[in-house]
């Protein structure tokens, strides 16, 4: 029934790709450490357009080289345009669209180093701005009809950390966006960064020059995931990453997960497949437009002492350096089959109603050290949730609540004073909240809302412990003590509040407050910072389990639990709704075999797997979904 | 060198007190008056360190580094930074050889070295390194266990084996279980004169223990003795004998001891441990050694040592899949478990799992790094204008 346990026959008349869902690649200017930046895209394209039309591939980014087009002021290499008129022609021949990206930087083809600008800044100075303008109508009005050309981009990550504040990077997107809509009404553009990921490299928040844009980017960088989840890719926090920046980059916009793939030579080959392989089925079942896969081929870097590998990210490709297919391009065109197979036209993936809040306190430079903290404490806010099956996403502390029937504000410092109001009065109208103290004093509205009295912190603990009191009020919780860094303990006094748990010593350790509609339960220790402080691989299972099974009780009882149950914390599952059916898909995030036990509202007659082939009748709402190590499954499921 | 200000002064004992945010803002209070001051900024990059804020530290630390080369806690801030965020492996190479010249008996810089040439696939220089760490330090388990890793890799777990026993044995906190199964926390810090012991069992018993705590194995010998005297058929006593046997090297005599005392309480764990340690140390009778770890990890199932000690029995039986789930739950017990650490990498390394295995030699040089508190006693040289002690 798996992904890889039993083959399925393809049925001849499926859909070959999903057009509502694009799979793509980087196709980067050079292939080689050696040359130079005149050989731009100086190969066989249309091998490769052909190679990523076999695999299903229907979208490449190309990168605009301006030191090649515009070798001197305003004379333009007619050689270039030619050379792009060729790439343009390769890819319609073989039905591959074409993502074509300006002032990107790939740190190896030079393509934004004009020699005639100077050492001026191209993000800032008003004459390289005219002149970017003025190369960007050029092209764009070129191909302007051209249907081959899918979007226009601008910038990368690279190019975009050059940009020392919000204003003038809003103000040099803008100029270059109004610039392609003079010429071009009809295609798409894109701001090629992801907020998060530039928020953490620069301190420069692109979310608002993003904001005008026609899709949103998300980006697992190199520098993000060694800041985030340095760790193993097949397991843990790391499997989590791709989708929790997709989440953090859905801001009103679709988004593209983009540079899916490892970043270091030193993975596997069959490691960064499965790598991959969960990157890929986690963009589709967390609400990606699209997936952008990091390269099309291995750069064949120099060898040189005393390391020959490189740390840049864009080194690693689906080919190897000869252009030999590895693993993870056979992953990409299987998950290509199962995507072409779902009509996002006609499912919708099932509502959610549970969010993660990010503070604000996150984007505060240093010396405040929460910038550093929030983000981690987050994502293990957003596991716990994915752990316990709750749909959910995240939302940004000051964004609109409404749309959300549970909230969880993992391990913050501080909170706005306008955010307190706007919890009370989303807890007083039904909504639900988790919150974890995060150390520092408490807002006088915690004793409100949350029905406790704030005693102080106590500081350092080094073992976690837990004693049950209301066996049952939030989910199944066990005693335990364990080996865990907290950081801080909130000593806690009574002022209405059920205390549900407690530490050693009796001092409450998690208490339930009901609170106009809603319900509002406190946390006394950051539990999501102390596991992303201590060893995220490694943090103890009692701690992890406390968390999910908090969260997923209060999504639970708010009417924001999981649409389909499942009680494997590693695997996780979406719904996506139709009228008829349903398809669920369900992904394994641990690197062993797992077969877990799905259990749907209704009685299901027959699942079957989405490609094709016989279904297996059920005749319960329970049924079981063995998973290999890292294996996805996407199942169509029929109802009694 | 110039003399430390207040500030520096301040946000100082502010790190040593572990006080990580306070001591950030004392760090930039005392850059708002001399943002040139390379102890600042080494200290900065150490609390970065610290909250394994890789790109924040490395940024300090090259601060530091810029204002003066000679600053080694920089460097060494700056080597595990490296390190630790990973994928940065040719810069890593570069400030180890650099700390390695200017403190040259500094152990860790060799063993850091040797880690950073083997992730560059240097093995020949990792492993000149690592030799030149246990020329250093004979004791050096972290050198031994990646010389181990290393033989793993080129010739095979037969060969590799001994090596990794012999990392095993360098292990002081094999002991600190024994004693932890026993009971006995801390030892007397000074010596037990039999004579003056209660004479009763109980007595004598306990303080065999701590005597054998504050290895006075004469003493210890002595109270068991006296203490067998009165009931032979003591168990307890019967073990203590077995680990001070064990100690001395006489493991036919521990194993004989340990038998002995099992037969009569199959349940004590001071034994199992004595005779599974010493199965475990004679070739060819792994199998025992699993058997006899087996029913410890049963009885003392939240000793992370316990689980090590099972999964390298199962290592010698070639049962590496086995091997690697005890591992990881010895890692999940304790994380900080270098031993656990680089016996999971050998078991991942079988099954060809390089990433997962390079990751845990990663998190085997975290937590031993962070153990020795190495920054402070170069930083206290570095401030005192001296060589590091």
């Amino acid at each position: 029934m798996s992904d890889d346990a039993t083959p399925v026959a393809e049925a001849e008349s499926g859909p070959f790709r999903n057009q509502l869902f694009p799979i793509g690649v980087d196709c980067y200017p050079l292939d080689e450490e050696k040359r130079s930046f005149s050989d731009w895209y100086d190969r066989d394209l249309a091998g490769e357009f052909a190679a990523m039309h076999e695999a299903r591939i229907s979208l490449a980014r190309i990168y605009v080289s301006w030191k090649l087009f515009e070798p001197q002021v305003g004379q333009y290499n007619d050689e270039a345009e030619d050379r792009l008129g060729d790439i343009i022609a390769a890819a319609r021949a073989k039905d591959v669209r074409l993502i074509v990206a300006f002032f990107a930087d790939d740190r190896f083809a030079d393509m934004n180093e004009v020699p005639w600008g100077k050492k001026r800044d191209a993000r800032t100075d008003e004459y390289l701005i005219q002149r970017e303008i003025a190369l960007v109508q050029r092209i764009v009005n070129r191909y302007r009809t051209e249907t081959m050309i899918w979007a226009w981009e601008l910038g990368n990550e690279a190019f975009c950390s050059g940009f020392a504040s919000e204003d003038t990077l809003q103000a040099w997107a803008t100029r270059l966006r109004d610039a392609i809509r003079e010429v071009d009404t009809a295609r798409a553009i894109i701001l090629g960064v992801d907020p998060e990921t530039l928020v953490r490299e620069t301190g420069v928040d692109a979310g608002p020059a993003i904001g005008v844009f026609e899709y949103g980017v998300s980006h697992v960088t190199a520098g993000y995931r060694a800041y985030a989840a340095e760790g193993p890719v097949t397991h843990g926090p790391a499997t989590y990453l791709d989708s929790f920046l997709l989440r953090s980059a859905l801001r009103g916009l679709p988004v593209l997960a983009d540079g899916v793939g490892v970043h270091s030579l030193d993975v596997a080959a069959a490691e960064e497949a499965a790598y991959v392989r969960m990157a890929l089925y986690s963009s589709l079942m967390n609400g990606a437009a699209g997936v952008m896969l990091r390269r099309w081929r291995d750069m064949a870097a120099e060898k040189r002492e005393p390391y020959f590998r490189d740390p840049f990210e864009v080194l690693v490709g689906m080919n190897d350096p000869k252009g030999r297919p590895k693993p993870v391009l056979s992953e990409v065109q299987k998950f290509a089959r199962v995507a072409a197979r779902l009509d996002l036209r006609r499912y919708t993936r099932a509502p959610e109603r549970a969010a993660v809040m990010v503070p604000a306190e996150r984007y505060e430079p240093l010396p405040s050290l929460a910038g550093l903290y929030d983000p981690r404490s987050c994502l293990q806010g957003y596991i716990a949730a994915k752990e316990a099956h709750v749909p959910v996403g995240l939302v940004r502390e000051g964004d609109d609540l409404s749309a959300h029937m549970a909230l969880f504000i993992p391990s913050a410092a501080k909170l706005r004073s306008e955010t307190w109001g706007a919890i009370a009065q989303f807890v007083q109208s039904g909504g639900s909240v988790v919150l974890s103290y995060g150390g520092g004093d408490a807002d006088p509205a915690v004793r409100e809302i949350f029905g406790i009295e704030f005693l102080g912190d106590h500081g350092v603990r080094r073992i976690v412990s837990c004693r049950v009191a209301q066996p049952g009020l939030l989910g199944d919780l066990t005693p335990f003590d364990v080996r865990l860094d907290l950081p801080h303990y909130a000593l806690l006094g009574n002022s209405g509040a059920t205390v549900v748990a407690t530490d050693a010593t009796g001092s409450p350790l998690l208490t339930l407050n009901q609170f106009g509609q809603g319900r509002a339960v406190f946390l006394a220790a950051p539990l999501e910072r102390a596991i992303a402080q201590s060893d995220p691989w490694a943090a103890p299972d009692q701690v992890r389990s406390l968390l999910r099974t908090v969260y997923g009780s209060v999504a639970g009882a708010a009417g924001a639990g999981p649409v389909i149950d499942c009680d494997d914390p590693s695997a996780e599952v979406a719904l996506f709704l139709g009228e008829t059916d349903d398809v669920v898909m369900v992904l394994n995030h641990s690197a062993e075999a797992i077969t877990p036990t799905l259990t749907a509202e209704r009685v299901v007659a027959a699942v079957a797997d989405v490609r094709g082939g016989k279904a297996a009748e059920v005749g319960a709402k329970a049924f079981g979904v063995p998973l290999p190590p890292n294996g996805a499954i996407a199942l169509r499921l029929a109802y009694a | 060198m110039a003399a430390r200000s207040k500030a520096v002064q301040a946000a100082e004992a502010l790190a040593r007190a572990g006080q990580v945010g306070a001591a950030v803002a004392a760090c930039y209070d005392a850059l708002a008056l001399d943002h040139r001051d390379a102890h600042t900024h080494a200290l900065l990059a150490h609390l970065m360190l610290e909250g394994d804020f890789y790109d924040e530290a490395i940024s300090a630390a090259t601060l530091a580094i810029e204002i003066d080369p000679d600053c080694s806690p920089a460097y060494l801030a700056l080597g595990l930074a490296y390190d630790r965020r990973g994928g940065m492996w040719d810069q890593s190479v570069l400030v180890w050889h650099e700390l390695a010249e200017v403190v040259p008996d500094l152990v860790t810089a060799h063993v850091q070295l040797g880690e950073a040439f083997a992730a560059a696939a240097f093995e020949e220089e990792a492993v000149r390194s690592w030799k030149r760490a246990l020329e250093l330090d004979p004791k050096e388990a972290r050198a031994t266990y990646n010389l181990a890793i290393s033989s793993l890799k080129r010739e095979g777990m037969a060969l590799a084996l001994p090596l990794f026993r012999q990392a095993g044995e360098l292990d002081p906190s094999q002991d600190e279980l024994f004693f932890a199964l026993l009971g006995v926390k801390e030892g007397l810090g000074k010596p037990i004169d039999p004579a003056r012991v209660k004479p009763n069992r109980t007595a004598r018993i306990g303080a065999a223990g701590l005597a054998l705590r504050d290895e006075d194995l004469f003493a210890a010998a002595e109270l068991v003795r006296l203490a067998l005297d009165e009931q032979p058929d003591d168990g307890e006593a019967l073990a203590l004998a077995a680990y001070a046997y064990l100690k001395q090297e006489a493991t036919n005599e521990a194993m004989a001891c340990a038998l002995r005392a099992l037969t009569l309480d199959p349940e004590l764990t001071t034994a199992l441990y004595t005779l599974g340690v010493v199965y475990a140390k004679r070739t060819g009778l792994n199998r025992h050694a699993a058997r006899v770890f087996i029913a410890l990890a049963k009885r003392a199932s939240s000793h992370a040592l316990v689980h090590v000690l099972l999964a390298e029995s199962l290592m010698g039986l070639q049962r590496y899949e086995q091997a690697s789930k005890t591992y990881r739950l010895a890692v999940r017990l304790d994380p900080a478990c270098v031993r656990a650490r680089f016996g999971l990498a050998a078991s991942y390394l079988t099954s060809g799992r390089h990433a997962e295995a390079q990751w845990e030699i990663r998190r085997a040089a975290y937590y031993d790094t962070k153990r020795q508190g190495l920054f402070w006693r170069l930083y206290d040289a570095y401030a005192g204008g001296g060589e590091p002690s």
